[in-house]
């Protein structure tokens, strides 16, 4: 972005237009439908970072019995060897514990590491979207919001090598690994993160802008 | 994205069209909106399943081993009749260091049943003289395994694991019995219990008696079996194998190799009538079935204790000896002891009394006879002659046991049932063949047997056997012996054809012609004297033929073959042959002498004088010829005779074969004599 930060910036709000979320189109403010694309025309609302929250706050709260309860069951010998059972730490560690350092690291960023940054961004994104910021700091938001969102996906990679092994590692007898209760809280975990990130509105990212007119106004 | 109204940048700013600032009281009015369920939802879902999980964890029991072999935290489980009812959660140190203290989780619905008389003990491989068992746990590894009953009283969470599992588990019906020993042979940890044979039972928690006087151990007889116990009911050891040299002899009793390895114990109820026995009945275990049996008599209440006097040693009787009663065992010697006792002489004098335990049962009273009427039986049986005797008993007479024996003929005497403590039966002088006795009488004839002189005599004979063998004159006695008998037959052959000779020769019939002739010339000297001095040579001529036959070399012949003889009789060795052998030799010798001395010769020769001085008789006067005529003919006559005696069937022949047949009994009985000495030397020291 090279708009200078202290530039005046004319966003679409202030000009009485509003965006179209799907094809991008801005109509009038009184518009309630997008004639280009289909799509229900709302204008960014501060109300919508309730979903934000609310979506955030079930994340969250699967995240923690996520990390909590095993992921994996791992049944050797019919159970006769020994049951065990991993958590996503767990994991990690007996990962690292067998030299496999590369997936190791990559279990630890798609499920803790991420995750939390998600937490972390998209709580914060919320917090200080619609308070003023420089032209600078909104692109820096919205290039966040835009990981985030594209990041967001590969969260569930944790949950596909547990569906994985599930569906390959059923030898009867000699061993089985059943997905355990955190596979169904971190898939929820992530899918309502997904849905936070989604519900957040990038367009309350620009509602905070100085604008050089308001001044002018007052 | 947004749009960028870069166009409208340069212009004024643009002023929006209709400023679309809601109201905050909108939202305000919204209250909560309905997406917040959502996250509602999820805590009261996460916070229902966390609450399940923690609610369902169970109790947590801790468990003290002595170590924690095979069990990992986390993974090792807690079974109750083989189904995981739990699972170790941590294993630490008690405080002392001395035990590992092993957290287990528990399945909340058993907990409560957890309680005080619960049971922990680890699982593990094991392999024993019972054989392999728990090869499962090589795999799965090992558990923690629990028993508790089902009755809810007062749940524990601490407890002390046992170091190995129960022989018996889960709550099986049965009898917990006690065997004592002395020594713990036989028993081992889990040697079986056998009925006929069957394991009904296990030993376990083998032990030293509290006291220090023995051995016990635990012994679960399994439910149906354990009606087979009664207060009569004996054990015995079945471990190994045993021999015993006893009063049946020799008895070699070999179990299973399996009790040979783990011991083991059989128990019986020999008698019926006992008492049904409660848990921790303490039986002894008996050596072997036979003692068994003996203490069975020895410990039946009913036993009547009898005491018998003896005033001779009883070494080699003991306790537990048994006592017969026509021989069967109907009681044991229970003790022994001397006592002085003063005599009918006024002098004391040791007596030892023996004390018997006898069942009455076994000299066929019934089983409800009372002491008394036992005491009354025996009573009777004493007046008819019963008497108790010391008798030697097995194989070598070594030890001794007493016998109840009818004695018709015994002195008179009663049963004294006042004596102390126990009636005294009279008793007879002991059938005691001491063993020590027979044995030193034994190896005193052994000792006595002549077995140097028989040796001595035995190394003569086959020093003589020897030399005779080893000799050349022996060697040579075959050879001599057919030398001689081919002499006596060149002999006899010779002597055959002289008297061939003589007669093919027509010695006989010239003499008879020259005898006829003599005759003529007598007749002719009767009718002219003239040819006598012809005649006279006729018969001189004659004469000097007939002496022309060699006697003289068939004396020498006759010389050799006694010279031969006497000199195989002179040999020392041949004075050892058989008697009738050297008489045989002799009359051979005497035979031949006889031969030599037989005037066969001379008398041919005196005949031939005799001849000769009748033909000068003849000459002389002619009237003595007839006389002349006889006496030749009688010489004739003599000398067949003597021809004869060599003649086939001569005696000198069978005398000759007798000797030979005498000569070859001889040799072979030396030669069957050499042959069972050599098969059978101690044939010489036993005579056979």
């Amino acid at each position: 972005m090279n708009a200078p930060s202290d530039a005046p910036v004319l966003t679409a709000h202030r000009a009485g237009l509003a965006g179209c979320r799907g094809c991008g189109r801005v109509w009038p403010e009184t518009e309630t439908i997008c004639s280009r694309c289909g799509g229900a025309l709302v204008s960014p609302d501060r109300r919508c970072l309730n979903a934000v929250w609310a979506w955030l706050a079930a994340g969250f709260v699967f995240y923690i019995p996520a990390n909590l309860f095993p992921m994996l069951k791992t049944s050797t010998f019919g159970g006769l060897r020994g049951n065990s059972e991993a958590t996503i730490l767990g994991g990690v560690v007996e990962l690292m514990h067998y030299g496999n350092y590369g997936v190791a690291a990559i279990v630890f960023l798609a499920s803790i590491v991420v995750p939390i940054g998600k937490f972390i961004a998209i709580s914060w994104l919320a917090l200080v979207a619609g308070r003023p910021a420089t032209v600078r700091a909104a692109h820096k938001r919205l290039h966040l919001y835009e990981v985030v969102e594209f990041i967001g996906r590969w969260s569930m990679i944790d949950v596909f090598i547990v569906a994985i092994l599930s569906a390959l590692v059923q030898l009867g007898f000699v061993a089985s690994i059943h997905p355990g209760p955190a596979a169904v809280s971190f898939a929820l975990s992530v899918a309502f993160t997904m849905l936070s990130a989604q519900s957040f509105d990038p367009r309350l990212i620009w509602r905070g802008l100085p604008l050089r007119s308001r001044k002018d106004h007052e | 994205m947004t749009d960028r109204p870069s166009p409208e940048r340069s212009d004024t700013p643009l002023k929006p069209a209709e400023p679309a600032r809601k109201p905050a009281a909108r939202a305000v009015r919204a209250g909560l909106p309905l997406i917040w369920l959502v996250p509602i939802a999820a805590l009261i879902v996460t916070l229902g399943v966390g609450w399940n999980m923690i609610a369902s964890r169970g109790t947590l029991i801790s468990v003290a081993f002595k170590d924690a072999t095979g069990i990992t935290p986390g993974e090792t489980a807690l079974k109750f009749r083989e189904i995981t009812v739990g699972k170790v959660e941590s294993v630490r140190f008690t405080e002392d260091l001395q035990q590992v203290e092993v957290n287990m989780r528990v399945d909340k619905d058993l907990a409560p049943y957890i309680d005080k008389d619960a049971q922990f003990w680890i699982v593990r491989p094991q392999v024993s003289a019972q054989g392999i068992s728990r090869l499962d746990t090589v795999l799965t590894g090992s558990f923690v395994e629990g028993y508790w009953d089902d009755k809810v009283d007062g749940p524990q969470t601490r407890f002390q694991g046992l170091d190995k599992p129960p022989l018996t588990s889960f709550g099986e019906q049965g009898t917990w019995i006690v065997l004592a020993a002395e020594r713990s042979r036989g028993m081992t940890e889990g040697a079986p219990v056998l009925f006929r044979g069957l394991p009904v039972g296990r030993m376990q928690n083998l032990r030293l008696s509290e006291n220090d006087e023995g051995v016990l151990t635990d012994v679960f007889i399994a439910a149906p079996y354990d009606q087979l116990l009664t207060t009569n009911t004996v054990f015995w050891d079945t471990s190994g194998f045993s021999v015993s040299l006893g009063a049946q002899g020799l008895s070699l009793n070999v179990n299973s190799l399996a009790s040979v390895l783990q011991g083991g114990a059989e128990f019986a109820t020999l008698t019926s009538g006992g008492a049904p026995v409660e848990d921790g009945h303490v039986f002894s275990l008996q050596p072997d079935r036979g003692a068994a049996e003996a203490n069975l008599f020895a410990d039946e209440s009913k036993a009547l204790r009898l005491t018998m006097l003896v005033d001779e040693s009883v070494r080699g009787l003991e306790t537990g000896a048994d006592v017969q009663f026509m021989g069967l065992t109907v009681g044991r010697v229970t003790s022994l002891a001397a006592r002085v006792v003063r005599g009918a002489d006024g002098q004391d004098h040791v007596e030892q009394e023996v004390t018997l335990a006898v069942t009455p049962e076994r000299m066929g009273l019934s089983g409800e006879a009372t002491p008394e009427e036992a005491l009354d039986f025996i009573a009777g049986q004493v007046r008819a002659g019963l008497r108790a005797r010391i008798a030697s008993a097995g194989f070598f007479g070594t030890s001794l046991q007493v016998e109840l024996v009818d004695l018709p003929g015994a002195e008179p005497a009663e049963l004294d049932r006042t004596a102390k403590p126990y009636p005294v039966i009279p008793s007879v002088p002991g059938d005691i063949s001491d063993f020590s006795e027979t044995a030193q009488g034994f190896l005193a004839r052994v000792g006595n047997l002549p077995i140097e002189e028989a040796l001595k005599s035995v190394t003569d004979m086959m020093n003589s056997v020897t030399a005779i063998a080893s000799s050349e004159d022996t060697r040579a006695i075959p050879g001599a012996l057919r030398g001689t008998l081919e002499d006596a037959q060149a002999a006899a052959g010779e002597i055959r054809q002289v008297t061939t000779e003589l007669r093919e020769s027509g010695a006989v019939g010239q003499l008879r012609r020259m005898v006829d002739e003599a005759a003529a010339a007598a007749e002719a000297v009767k009718l002219a004297a003239a040819d006598v001095p012809a005649m006279v040579d006729q018969i001189d001529a004659a004469a000097v033929k007939i002496e022309a036959v060699d006697y003289a070399a068939i004396g020498a012949e006759a010389e050799g073959i006694l010279k031969d003889v006497r000199a195989l009789l002179g040999t020392e060795d041949a004075e050892q042959l058989p008697k009738n052998l050297s008489e045989t030799l002799k009359s051979a010798s005497g035979l031949l002498n006889d031969l030599r001395d037989g005037n066969a010769a001379g008398s041919l020769n005196n005949a031939l004088a005799s001849a000769s001085t009748a033909a000068q008789d003849v000459s002389d006067a002619a009237k003595r010829l007839p006389q002349l005529s006889a006496r030749l003919e009688a010489l004739a006559a003599r000398a067949d005779a003597v021809i004869a005696a060599y003649g086939d069937r001569s005696s000198f022949n069978t005398e000759t074969i007798n000797l030979m047949r005498e000569m070859r009994r001889a040799a072979n009985a030396f030669g069957s004599l050499a042959r069972t000495i050599e098969r059978n030397p101690q044939a010489f020291i036993l005579g056979r």
